[in-house]
């Protein structure tokens, strides 16, 4: 799975998840817009060969765009809307901060997001989407705007990456609010250390301007499970606090802070209509995408 | 219990290790970087359970194990029972020095003393011998080598500080004596003292016997502080006829505070006189100068004495003083001698001081017995001797007069027998010296009291007079010569005849046969010779402890009946103390205050007073490393006897009192593989109650 070729970001489009992947693509193809040219459905109505909807003609509209039959029949003006099929923006945010470098089972947090971004990147510019980047601590570290010709920056750039400093996500997803112009699919890849709260409101100003979000909740099974026996003392990645700890009296008090803590985050991101997945980095890599894609799916249909 | 390298149980230190890592270490070993303590913060802290120590057999066994290994190391070996087992290989012959000088009366080292002697006592054992010897100036044996532990106790009871100064040499000889006599095996001598510095001058020769050990017992403190007074100073004057003595007193202050407006007082007799204040910086003196007064008799008392503080002994100091008397003298001259036949004789005597003279001049043939019987020395001084004067002269020399005869060219003195052959030399013809070189003196006897002060290079030189004419004389048997002209001829013979001294001089004691009174020696050559004969010595104003009071007592005339005087010695503290004339009338002052000489007859003199005052070497309170006596002692440092005495006994005995090491080694070793098991078991028990979670 780690296995790491001389191509610059090859080892995270690992063959054995692509073509663990590949099977899922009739599935994705429903399921993420601009996962295939043409079924990637776009947020704008525009241009296009399906119909949408109709709806009263206003002032400044294109009256090549009248429906002249419905106007035979009404008497009335009305405009003829198509949904159009569009290429859409893909970024991946992925937070670098220094805890992201925490791991138990070898492998570390950053480095399974480093896979799981370059291997979402990989499908998505495989649908001729434009994709882009953007890595972020406490502030922005690399950005990557969107673009079809950015596959191999988007990978130079992860192979990069490594842990930064103190993390936050306000200040960092404020900003990229700001930046991004255009709508498009964000992957945000944290491992969400913060209160519930503040992390939807540092979510919330891109949900605000149309983007469809997707948060990947990284964690190591040791952060989740917290299978620690001897006493020792804990110390922060990001702030370097040490406090000791006595594993056995406190292990199942920390389990239930962590599911509280998951609950709550599931909890506020499914009423602000944002995908929210735990990743155990100890799962396989195409388990996450495949429980995404799938939940991807389940939303569609409903939809 | 001691030990023999207690410097290791500062490995006790180590104890601390168990519980730190059980405390402390034991959580902070190993650190685990963990990406957030968001939610371990939120976790209440639980102290106690961090704190709490699971395994108290564990730890305790550890512990014990690293002890009983430390105390091992320490080597430790026990006294008390060394001292039981000796009853079978080594009993100890004990000697308890106490230092009972004045300097122990300072705050509580007394009973700090007798502390540490009823200590050293109890620790004799059955088989043993202790002795308790007092210590000042001297040292007296309270208790000799003896097992019974009661008495030895009832002996240090008997000590009180006294009125000695510090002195550790005779202690030490006598404690050594006592140990060279002592058939035991062990001799260990311990030292009780304040170790002051003033009581040790060097090793004083002294040198304990191989084998026997030294132990010093401080009780000095660090911080002392203790005025004291100074020796006073007596300056006399006279006005309107009668002596006056001007006294100054001083304080010196042994402190490291100053004094301020110490209140001194001059006690005469008895009372306070005079008052004046004083005040000195640390480790300095000052003094006060009290007004002159006029002493009312003779031996009258006098004391300078400020507060009492701790060290009170030291704040009174003792003086007598009594009017001057004069020393009468008489000088005979012959029948019509010219007026200034005795001028350079009379006007060098009329300038005396200490004593002053009181000069009576008249013709040798008015000389009666009743003038012989009120003076002290009769000068004849050129003058021819009748048979009746040479008789009364015999007799005044024998009752202790002195007698000077300035021969002269015309003194004569008849060829008599008995008691009137008083004559150093027999007188015979002038010898000129006119022509030619005159004759000086060539050979002084320095030796005789006459001469000693002209002993030190410059301090009179004679060898300048020159000399015309003097008698040519032939010495008595048991004369001697004190002085010689250049040429062998005598000049100066004394003869001891009875109490008293007769002096011829051979030339004259004016210009007629030489120059001599004009030179500067002249004048305290004739005082020499006047006090000389007059046995005269001026009594000082105060003696110290330690010193030995003379009582003079005139010496059997030869022929008279014995008669001795019994007399009587007041010490200050009330004692009398009979001296019958047996042995030499002497005796030791042993206490400040006044000591009074009565003799006790009908027309006994009177009462004769002597001031003792303490040595004030002694206020000095700095103290000393009791090693450096240790060391001077046995000629090196440390308590230990010396190797090589009684080997085979003491390498046994050693052997036995520091076994006990190999038991808490072994002890040490079987708990630690107690610890061992049981850790074992702990952890085992542990890890399957982790792999059940």
């Amino acid at each position: 799975m780690l296995n790491t070729t001389s191509i610059p970001g090859a080892r995270f489009v690992d063959p054995v998840v692509l073509s663990r992947i590949g099977n899922l693509e009739l599935v994705a193809r429903h399921v993420v817009d601009g996962f295939i040219n043409g079924m990637h459905r776009s947020p704008y109505f525009g241009a296009s060969v399906d119909f949408a909807e109709h709806r009263g003609y206003v002032a400044g509209d294109d009256i090549r765009r009248v429906d002249w039959r419905l106007y035979a029949r009404t008497d009335r003006f009305y405009i003829k809307e198509y949904e159009a099929d569009t290429n859409a923006n893909f970024s991946v945010l992925l937070d670098v901060s220094k805890s992201m470098g925490f791991g138990s089972r070898g492998i570390t947090k950053l480095e399974y997001a480093k896979m799981l971004s370059g291997c979402l990147t990989y499908l998505v510019h495989k649908q001729r989407d434009r994709v882009g980047m953007i890595a972020f601590d406490s502030d922005i570290v690399e950005h990557v705007p969107p673009s079809a010709k950015h596959m191999d920056i988007v990978l130079h750039t992860l192979d990069r990456l490594k842990p930064g400093g103190p993390g936050s996500l306000r200040a960092p997803l404020h900003k990229m609010a700001e930046h991004f112009g255009r709508r498009g699919l964000l992957v945000l890849i944290s491992d969400l250390y913060e209160d519930p709260d503040a992390v939807l409101e540092a979510v919330g100003p891109l949900r605000f301007r149309g983007n469809d979000i997707i948060v990947f909740h990284l964690l190591d099974p040791a952060e989740l499970d917290f299978t620690f026996d001897t006493p020792s003392a804990f110390e922060d990645l990001e702030t370097g606090e040490q406090i000791p700890v006595v594993p056995d009296a406190l292990a199942e008090q920390y389990r239930s802070l962590v599911r509280a803590h998951i609950d709550a985050l599931q909890e506020r991101f499914s009423g602000s209509r944002i995908d929210y997945f735990l990743v155990n980095t100890s799962s396989p890599l195409d388990h996450a995408l495949f429980s995404y894609l799938s939940s991807r799916d389940r939303f569609a249909r409903v939809r | 219990m001691s030990f023999l390298t207690p410097l290791f149980l500062l490995s006790l230190a180590g104890l601390a290790v168990p519980v730190i890592i059980h405390l402390i270490q034991r959580e902070r070993k190993n650190v685990v970087q963990f990406p957030s303590l968001m939610f371990l913060q939120r976790i209440p802290y639980q102290s106690v359970q961090r704190r709490r120590i699971r395994n108290w057999p564990l730890l305790l066994l550890r512990l014990a194990a690293l002890a009983l290994i430390v105390a091992a190391f320490a080597r430790p070996f026990l006294r008390r029972q060394a001292l039981a087992a000796a009853a079978a290989g080594g009993a100890r012959e004990v000697i308890v020095l106490i230092d009972k000088s004045y300097s122990m009366g300072y705050g509580d080292r007394w009973a700090r003393a007798t502390a540490a002697a009823r200590d050293a006592i109890a620790r004799v054992g059955p088989a043993d011998r202790a002795s308790v010897v007092f210590f000042s100036s001297g040292a007296e044996v309270a208790l000799r080598s003896t097992p019974d532990r009661s008495r030895l106790n009832a002996a240090v009871v008997t000590g009180k500080p006294g009125a000695g100064a510090t002195r550790y040499g005779p202690a030490l000889k006598l404690a050594g004596s006592i140990a060279s006599e002592s058939p035991l095996p062990q001799r260990d001598v311990i030292l009780i003292s304040d170790f002051q510095r003033a009581g040790w001058q060097g090793a004083d020769g002294v040198r304990l016997p191989d084998g026997v050990a030294l132990t010093p017992v401080p009780i000095g403190e660090a911080d002392t502080a203790n005025v004291s007074v100074t020796p006073v100073t007596l300056q006399r004057s006279t006005f309107s006829e009668q002596d006056r003595v001007t006294v100054t007193g001083g304080i010196t202050n042994h402190g490291s505070k100053a004094v301020a407006n110490l209140e001194m007082t001059l006690e005469v007799d008895g009372r306070a006189v005079q008052t004046g204040r004083v005040s000195a910086e640390p480790n300095s003196s000052a003094s006060v100068t009290f007004a002159a007064f006029t002493p009312a008799g003779h031996n009258t008392r006098g004391t300078v004495r400020i507060a009492n503080d701790a060290l009170p002994l030291d704040n009174a100091f003792n003086f007598t003083v009594s009017p001057k008397d004069p020393l009468r003298i008489f000088i005979a001259e012959r029948p019509g001698a010219p007026r200034d036949g005795s001028l350079y004789l009379s006007r060098a005597l009329a300038l005396g001081e200490t004593p002053p003279f009181d000069i009576a001049t008249k013709s040798i043939d008015t000389i009666t017995a009743d003038d012989l019987q009120r003076t002290s020395v009769v000068i004849l001084n050129d003058a021819p001797v009748a048979q009746l004067t040479a008789e009364r002269l015999g007799a005044f020399v024998a009752r202790g007069g002195g007698l000077l005869i300035a021969l002269g060219s015309r003194g004569t003195w008849p060829a008599v027998t008995g008691a009137a052959d008083i004559l150093p030399a027999l007188p015979g013809q002038p010898v000129d010296r006119t022509s030619g070189q005159s004759a000086r003196l060539g050979a002084l006897e320095y030796g005789n009291p006459i001469f000693e002060p002209f002993r030190a290079p410059r301090s009179g030189d004679f060898s300048g007079a020159r000399f015309y004419t003097y008698r040519a004389v032939t010495p008595a048997k048991d004369a001697q010569i004190i002085a010689r002209f250049d040429d062998g001829a005598a000049a100066l013979i004394e003869r001891r005849v009875g109490n008293g001294r007769v002096l011829l001089w051979t030339s004259t004691l004016d210009l007629q046969g030489n120059d001599l009174p004009l030179k500067s020696v002249f004048l305290p050559f004739v005082h020499r010779m006047v006090t000389t004969l007059a046995s005269y010595a001026d009594r000082p104003a105060w003696l110290t402890v330690g010193d030995v009071l003379e009582a003079p007592r005139a010496a059997p005339v030869p022929g008279a009946t014995r008669q001795v005087t019994p007399r009587v010695v007041l010490t200050p503290s009330g004692e009398r103390v009979a001296l019958d004339g047996e042995g030499p009338d002497v005796l030791e002052l042993t206490e400040q205050g006044f000591y009074e000489v009565r003799a006790q007859a009908r027309d006994a003199a009177a009462p004769m007073t002597v001031a003792s005052n303490i040595d004030l070497g002694e206020s000095d309170l700095t103290t000393m490393d009791p090693q450096e006596v240790v060391a001077g002692a046995m000629g090196r440092a440390g308590g230990a006897a010396a190797a090589g005495t009684n080997v085979t006994a003491t390498d046994q005995e050693q052997e036995r009192n520091q076994r006990i090491w190999w038991y808490l080694l072994f002890a040490g070793i079987v708990i630690l593989g107690l610890e061992t098991l049981v850790g074992n078991r702990v952890s085992r028990t542990q890890g399957s109650g982790l792999r059940g979670a």
